[in-house]
């Protein structure tokens, strides 16, 4: 059969043709249909209508989740901030910090540089510096201990019960600027260890009382972080900024410095820490940030 | 691009055609790529806006702050000399948010505009992958991988495009290249790359997103602040491509709108078929 086949020129002939574009890689000819130009016709009306449709869902929906500031430049006079929209908003924000949570490895650490790589920190509070005043009385209270005690740590008492850990890392802030800095202070875990949170704590309140706002009234600056955060050995309750004791602009004598976390989680001049096994108020979480802020 | 010669010469396919009021037609566009493809223009619109508002909280291109105004952003900069020099504009309340009032959800509303970016980044995550599923179920993606011919034909196709209006002009005959496959190598080069700057837009943004646990990513693409202005610069690929992408779809014709649409074209043979018996 293989060799009458094979004698036959044309069969022969054919055969390679067809196989020719059959490579899987190869471009395959298009299936030709033959249809009634009345039935092509009913079929893109329909599809055109159906795309006109979802075209106006679309953009009704679109518009739905626009900011109001951003509607009423394109001329919508009607307040379209309802209820479902911030629900629907911060679902979507919800499910980046779930993301962000899944992505966080406690045995990962972030790069490190060389002293050369150290780039320029601006001082970014968020309001005006607060009036050094603060630092001469200043305490760390740490509360919601596993003792059912409240502890008041000084600066000298820190300093000199743990031992210090110096890394240069990159703060990056949620604006997108970010800046390597060289610090110096004690593991976030090793105060965990000396002054254990109480057992259902799942979260730690870091807080600022002396935070100023714009123009300079108390805006004291609170903060949610999760414990297994808190516990990585590069988040730091840090003294030093490039070798030198912190100076008011960088949060003086004592903030936190997380760099798995955005800088608006690196709470300056930390003045409470309570540990609590609800997710605490985050200062930015209210006003529309996310409040996991992992990078 | 009717520039057929002779008649085809096709025993298998054209001849058994019944002289009916029938037409024949061809399947372009599997119907989950025609859904991406659509999607992507609110989803694409959503992340520009509100990326140019997430750009306007700290500007990849800066100089030093200005004496007079202190401003430090070029694209304020841009702003202001739109506002001097465009008639009619000359009394716009602030020129330095010009752009951001043109060309973005707004000026200072970063945490909106950082949950719009989310949201349409995760849509668009997973319209990429409708789409690649489209590519596969309808076997679409042959027809957009690269062919080592590509660049020179291109170019032929770049030379037909910018030569045509001219061509038009002095009413001289100006041939569209020959090619037999759907797509011309102009548009297989631009629609094998736009779902390239996709995954690069997606890659950038996951490494400037996630700095410290993706920091191999950020890495691959120069560091946290090389990855930024990847990002920044992969948004003009995209205003790059839509700009003829649109120009031609619409001078091509409603065939081709159509094909998008309802995944039907009434163009069942490519134009080298047409004109050529091979």
């Amino acid at each position: 059969m293989i060799s009458k086949e094979n004698r036959n020129p044309s069969v022969a002939a054919k055969s390679v043709a067809m196989k020719k574009p059959e490579s899987f890689f190869a471009e395959q000819p298009p299936r030709k249909i033959e249809m009634a130009p009345a039935h092509l016709h009913q079929l893109t009306r329909r599809d055109v209508l159906l795309f006109g449709a979802g075209a106006l869902a679309v953009l009704a929906g679109g518009g739905f989740v626009l900011p109001q500031v951003t509607l009423w430049r394109l001329g919508v006079r009607r307040n379209m901030d309802f209820p479902g929209k911030e629900w629907f908003l911060n679902k979507a924000l919800c499910v980046d910090d779930d993301v962000a949570e899944a992505l966080y490895s406690g045995n990962r650490r972030v790069p490190t540089y060389s002293k050369s790589q150290i780039t320029p920190l601006k001082n970014n509070y968020n309001g005006v510096p607060p009036d050094p005043g603060y630092i001469f009385g200043w305490n760390l209270t740490l509360d919601g201990l596993a003792s059912g005690l409240s502890i008041s740590l000084d600066i000298r008492n820190l300093t000199t019960r743990f031992s210090m850990h110096e890394q240069i890392t990159r703060l990056v802030c949620v604006e997108g600027w970010s800046a390597i800095a060289w610090w110096a202070g004690l593991r976030f875990d090793d105060l965990l260890r000396a002054y254990p949170p109480m057992s259902q704590a799942k979260w730690a309140r870091v807080e600022s009382s002396v935070n100023l706002d714009a123009s300079g009234n108390p805006d004291p600056y609170f903060m949610s972080l999760d414990l297994a955060t808190a516990r990585h050995p590069q988040t730091l309750l840090a003294t030093h900024f490039n070798g030198q004791l912190l100076n008011v602009d960088h949060g003086a004598p004592l903030r936190l410095l997380v760099p798995v976390k955005l800088g608006l989680k690196n709470v300056k001049a930390v003045t409470r820490i309570t540990y609590v096994a609800e997710e605490p108020r985050d200062y930015w979480a209210e006003r529309g940030y996310s409040r996991y802020d992992g990078i | 691009m009717s520039h057929s010669t002779t008649p085809a010469n096709q025993p298998n396919s054209t001849s058994t055609l019944p002289h009916q009021p029938h037409v024949l037609v061809v399947k372009r566009h599997h119907l989950l790529v025609r859904w991406s493809h659509w999607l992507n223009v609110p989803i694409l619109l959503g992340l520009i806006l509100s990326g140019i508002s997430i750009y306007w909280a700290s500007p990849v291109y800066q100089h030093k702050p200005d004496p007079n105004t202190g401003n430090f952003d070029v694209a304020a900069d841009i702003g202001i000399w739109i506002c001097a020099h465009v008639p009619g504009l000359h009394h716009y309340s602030s020129p330095p948010d010009w752009i951001y009032n043109h060309m973005s959800l707004g000026p200072g509303m970063l945490a909106l505009a950082l949950r719009l970016h989310w949201l349409c980044a995760y849509l668009f995550m997973l319209n990429g992958m409708v789409y690649v599923a489209g590519l596969v179920l309808g076997g679409g993606w042959r027809s957009l991988l690269p062919r080592r011919t590509d660049v020179f034909d291109a170019l032929k196709m770049f030379r037909y495009y910018i030569g045509f209006p001219f061509a038009k002009l002095i009413r001289r005959e100006w041939l569209h290249p020959l090619f037999n496959a759907k797509y011309n190598a102009l548009q297989r080069v631009a629609y094998f790359s736009v779902p390239v700057v996709g995954c690069l837009s997606v890659a950038t943004g996951w490494a400037i997103h996630k700095p410290m646990q993706l920091h191999w990513l950020a890495a691959i693409f120069g560091g946290y602040n090389a990855a930024r202005v990847w990002h920044f610069w992969l948004l003009w690929i995209y205003i790059l491509f839509l700009v003829p992408h649109l120009f031609l779809v619409f001078a091509d014709g409603w065939d081709t709108l159509r094909s998008m649409i309802v995944g039907w074209s009434t163009r069942v043979q490519p134009p080298e078929v047409i004109a050529h018996d091979q």
